[in-house]
């Protein structure tokens, strides 16, 4: 049985729910009344759901092309977190930029360059010139977080 | 009073404090752009300058420069989906849309001029309200305030959609939102809510990696998918026809603009609402003032009375803040409470001084927020067709730009790297939820107004045990809630009577 992605969705908000409740049950009645309280009709409200969207017949799925594509930008999107990790903001937005027009963008270098150098420029000068913002090193470049 | 009024506005127009207002407003305008650094983080980080200016240039500089961050705000909401401040993320849901079917300039112009008109009813209501407004606000404890946000909480059934499931799905999101806001320390036992062993989550999750996450990301994910400009195939002429549409939209809907901007004054004035607050109801009350369940279906989708509510609302709420703030010393928000700081700096004691010795410099605010505005929108006017020119971009160009700004924005809010995680564990959320048709909305009001609730709930129980709820205030408004509630169905039973 193929199970489509609209009842997964409500299974998976209807198990967060059971754990919310689980987990605020076992706490004084002060710190649980508000997360019981929320989370009880939730969890109701979920499976009721759920129950409605495995019963339906399954819709028609989203095109693969774009189910592609969204892992494919969010896939971009952990990259860039993963650079600002290792290298810190000031490297990591030329070097996004950059390698995401370039490699994905499939734009010609030197407007790929003059672009990320343009972004770096902005970016030093509002964050760091005029705001004096501090960002943390990346764990390559110096010190950690 | 007249005098103090002429001599405010002859202040703010000396060299000195025009010069420095308009230092303020650019610094706001590029502020407003950006999701992580709002207006308050802002003022903090300027409060330092304002030492050596006299009070008149300093209140032109910060409330020219925070005024400005609240209207531009809308720009990014409109034309990519990022909420450029927390406090215009309501004008994503309809502004964004009219966006994506080539309106944007229709949208800027209308998002613009209802700024306009509601800081200058929020100007008005400053100059006016501040003898009358004192027992509103003394009125108004804990069990009141539970009520409003309780309100607040209430306009989710009309910002869910129609029908039975829409309604479902809204309200699950709205508690999803409240369950959302409980993670972190317990206040009153200190016992640790959901916080998986994380120190990060002791204090909660941030509100701008939330709402960033929820709505910016499954915009940019939309727009990779679909491999087009954000304005996808519509005509370039209609681009940036539309802005001179959106200012008489305005007009077309005028008493929805004012009572929206009511809607900011009354929530600004309220210590403690919070500014999130306003733009929602304001949002709803635009919902509810359609006309049937077919007139309702066109919100969420590009209609440009869902960009007028928010834009009045966030821009009067200005004023309404800063009425407690200058008559009791008492702020309204997060901002309000640095200004506050200035007010010390400046040597000045909020409260009855204000209104007597210093009224013309109460008066200069009243300008400053006035002639901020108009400022910003006229440029804006003039810039808008361009602007709106960034929505015919091809996709690939101006994703990284704008996943720049969302991450860039969600980690300027905290210094948080942590964040960037929370940012996009949402974003994927967010995705998902559009794509199986869950409202977003209903869960970032949810989330706003958790932590609001809880803490005022519990210090009504502790004061007043349930004897709170007898209270004739928290009756009318318990009344007025279960009128926001019922109010979509009473429209709907009525339409098919028709």
């Amino acid at each position: 049985m193929r199970i489509s992605g609209a009842a997964a969705f409500s299974t998976g908000l209807a198990l967060v729910a059971a754990y919310a409740v689980l987990t605020a049950a076992r706490w004084p009645p002060k710190a649980a009344l508000f997360p019981l309280a929320m989370g009880i009709p939730l969890l109701v409200l979920a499976l009721a759901q759920g129950v409605m969207d495995w019963l339906a017949a399954s819709p028609p799925e989203e095109a693969p092309q774009e189910t592609r594509a969204a892992i494919s930008i969010l896939a971009w999107m952990a990259g860039f977190i993963a650079l600002v990790f290792l290298v810190g903001f000031p490297l990591a937005v030329p070097l996004f930029i950059v390698g995401y027009l370039l490699l994905q963008g499939r734009e010609p270098w030197f407007l790929s360059i003059a672009l990320a150098l343009i972004a770096w420029g902005a970016f030093y000068l509002l964050f760091q010139k005029l705001l004096h913002f501090p960002f943390d090193s990346g764990w390559l470049t110096g010190g950690g977080t | 009073m007249i005098d103090a009024l002429l001599q405010g506005l002859w202040l703010v127009l000396q060299w000195n404090a025009f010069s420095l207002m308009l230092v303020g407003m650019s610094l706001g305008f590029v502020v407003g752009l950006l999701p992580g650094i709002g207006g308050a983080a802002t003022l903090a980080l300027m409060l330092p300058f304002v030492f050596k200016m006299s009070p008149v240039e300093a209140f032109a500089f910060l409330l020219g420069m925070h005024s400005v961050a609240a209207t531009t705000g809308d720009i990014t909401s409109i034309l990519f989906g990022v909420p450029g401040e927390a406090l215009s993320a309501a004008t994503v849901v309809d502004g964004h849309p009219m966006a994506k079917n080539g309106e944007a300039a229709r949208a800027l112009g209308a998002a613009l001029m209802s700024s306009l008109v509601g800081a200058v009813i929020g100007a008005a209501a400053l100059a006016v309200s501040i003898p009358i407004v004192r027992p509103l606000v003394l009125t108004f404890g804990s069990p009141e305030l539970f009520m409003v946000t309780m309100m607040g909480i209430a306009c989710i059934t009309s910002l869910s959609g129609q029908g039975t499931g829409a309604q479902l799905k809204g309200v699950a999101m709205g508690l999803l939102g409240l369950l959302l806001a409980t993670i972190g320390q317990e206040r009153q036992s200190g016992i640790l809510r959901f916080d998986f062993g994380l120190i990060y989550l002791w204090e909660g999750l941030d509100l701008i990696p939330v709402l960033v996450g929820i709505f910016a990301i499954p915009e940019i994910i939309d727009l990779a998918a679909r491999g087009t400009a954000i304005a996808g195939d519509a005509p370039a002429t209609k681009l940036g026809a539309g802005v001179w549409e959106g200012i008489k939209d305005t007009f077309r809907h005028f008493w929805l603009v004012v009572r929206c901007s009511a809607v900011g004054v009354l929530v600004g004035i309220l210590p403690g609402a919070g500014g999130g607050v306003a733009q929602w109801m304001a949002y709803a009350h635009a919902v509810q003032s359609a006309k049937d369940p077919a007139d309702r279906e066109r919100f969420g989708k590009g209609d440009v009375r869902g960009v007028l509510g928010p834009g009045a609302a966030n821009n009067s709420k200005e004023g309404g803040d800063l009425i407690p703030t200058i008559a009791f010393g008492v702020p309204g928000s997060g901002a309000m409470a640095i200004l506050l700081g200035a007010f010390l700096i400046m040597g000045l004691q909020p409260g009855p001084e204000m209104l007597t010795k210093h009224l013309a410099v109460t008066y200069s605010m009243v300008w400053t927020l006035v002639i901020a505005n108009v400022i910003t929108v006229i440029a804006c006017l003039a810039l808008l067709p361009y602007l709106a020119l960034v929505t015919r971009i091809r996709g690939s160009l101006i994703i990284p730009f704008l996943l720049l700004l969302v991450f860039v924005g969600s980690y300027t809010a905290n210094r948080q790297l942590a964040d960037l995680l929370v940012t996009l564990g949402f974003g994927a959320v967010g995705y998902l939820m559009m794509r199986f048709g869950w409202p977003r909305a209903p869960l970032v009001l949810g989330f706003v107004l958790g932590k609001l609730a809880e803490t005022y709930l519990f210090i009504s129980m502790a004061r007043y045990g349930y004897a709170w709820l007898t209270q004739p205030l928290v009756l009318v408004l318990m009344a007025l809630t279960v009128l926001i509630i019922v109010f979509p169905y009473l429209q709907q039973r009525r339409s098919h009577a028709n």
